[in-house]
């Protein structure tokens, strides 16, 4: 059962040639590919590491930008109350002059409208007065002063020699 | 062909003055053409990221260079396909014999003898290379003169218990599976039957450490 013989040289060979066969075929590539894989995690490990700082950088940065941001919309806002609080002053002065204007115009036209009424009243009391002036004369003056008026017309008429008519 | 009467005895075939047992080189070479298949079928293309059998012998291989790398160094990263190869030799040797019809080629004392002889031949050529012919004879001597005999009484423990650790406990494995089989036949059997894939492992792992550890001291410069 237990007898040594030619198996045990044959076995060493056997094993040797194993050794051999997988070196050549298994050992150098499996030694490759853990090689590239060991290269390929430790770039990754890199990668990420260099990725985080930049994400890191990025993140200071928009924070700063955020900060700034935010002053510069406070400043913003705080000019624009500025120059609305300026305009409104501006606005109210200017509407308050204008309807003083438009207040004065009209107590000037008022007084003008009242002027050009007095005279008018006063052209027709003139005509008025005159009328009743006239039918007041006309009854007394009658007979004689209408004869000479009359005659002085006509001598007029003589001179001039109004129309060319024959008479 | 009756399991019982295929345990222990081979058939022989006698070439050269040497006589073969030829069912324990049949299954080697089995064992050899299905670790072969295995390995480049692993590593015909290194993924990534390893699935299935390519993550287990990975695993395995990872391990067994970490084991040199630490014990020998990088001197011993020559060695390192032979450490590989002899593990993957042995676990598939080892669980080749757990298949009905197929025994192990670790149930042969000739198998078992032959490895460990192997890698006591390249620690002994190791030893050396790399002290010197003197200082590697001279270290047998330490630290008294009478200390050689028990130096060699160790030496020569080393391939002895190497190869009959493995040959007991695979051979074993195997008559008791047999036996169990026809005294309680399946459940018992497959219970022993799974511890037998677990010892497989763990035989074919101490081997391998123990070879580990062998050669890493003839690989060390000191003393």
């Amino acid at each position: 059962m237990v007898e040594l013989n030619g198996t045990l040289l044959a076995q060493i060979v056997n094993f040797l040639l194993l050794v051999a066969i997988l070196a050549k075929f298994a050992y150098k590539p499996l030694m490759q590919g853990l090689a590239d894989r060991q290269q390929k995690i430790a770039d990754a490990i890199d990668t990420a590491e260099r990725e985080r700082r930049e994400a890191e950088q990025l993140k200071l940065e928009y924070k700063q930008y955020l900060v700034e941001a935010r002053a510069k919309a406070q400043s913003i806002v705080e000019t624009a109350e500025k120059l609305a609080e300026e305009n409104k002053e501006e606005i109210l002065k200017s509407a308050r002059a204008e309807s003083a204007h438009i207040l004065q115009k009209a107590q000037e036209e008022v007084i003008r409208e009242r002027e050009l009424a007095l005279s008018q009243l006063r052209s027709e009391v003139v005509a008025l007065s005159m009328a009743a002036a006239t039918k007041i004369v006309k009854e007394k003056m009658d007979t004689e002063l209408n004869a000479s008026i009359v005659s002085d017309f006509i001598e007029k008429l003589d001179d001039e020699k109004i129309g060319g008519l024959p008479c | 062909m009756e399991h019982g009467h295929e345990i222990g005895s081979h058939s022989l075939a006698h070439f050269a003055g040497l006589t073969f047992n030829m069912d324990t080189l049949i299954m080697t070479w089995i064992t050899m053409a299905i670790v072969i298949v295995l390995a480049i079928a692993a590593t015909r293309r290194i993924e990534l990221q390893p699935r299935g059998w390519q993550n287990f012998l990975e695993m395995a291989v990872v391990y067994l260079l970490e084991q040199v790398e630490t014990n020998m160094g990088s001197k011993g990263q020559k060695l390192a396909p032979l450490i590989i190869t002899l593990f993957l030799f042995l676990v598939v040797g080892n669980e080749l014999g757990l298949v009905p019809g197929f025994t192990s080629p670790t149930n042969d004392i000739n198998t078992t003898l032959g490895l460990a002889l192997m890698i006591v031949l390249i620690v002994h050529v190791l030893g050396i290379k790399n002290k010197g012919f003197v200082r590697y004879f001279k270290h047998f001597f330490e630290p008294y003169v009478p200390f050689v005999i028990i130096n060699i009484i160790e030496e020569v423990a080393k391939p002895i218990t190497l190869s009959f650790r493995l040959f007991g406990n695979i051979l074993a494995g195997e008559i008791l599976l047999l036996v169990l089989g026809m005294l309680v036949p399946y459940f018992v059997p497959t219970l022993w039957l799974a511890f037998s894939v677990f010892v497989g492992i763990v035989q074919a792992f101490i081997f391998t450490m123990l070879s580990i550890s062998y050669l890493s001291n003839s690989m060390q410069d000191g003393h």
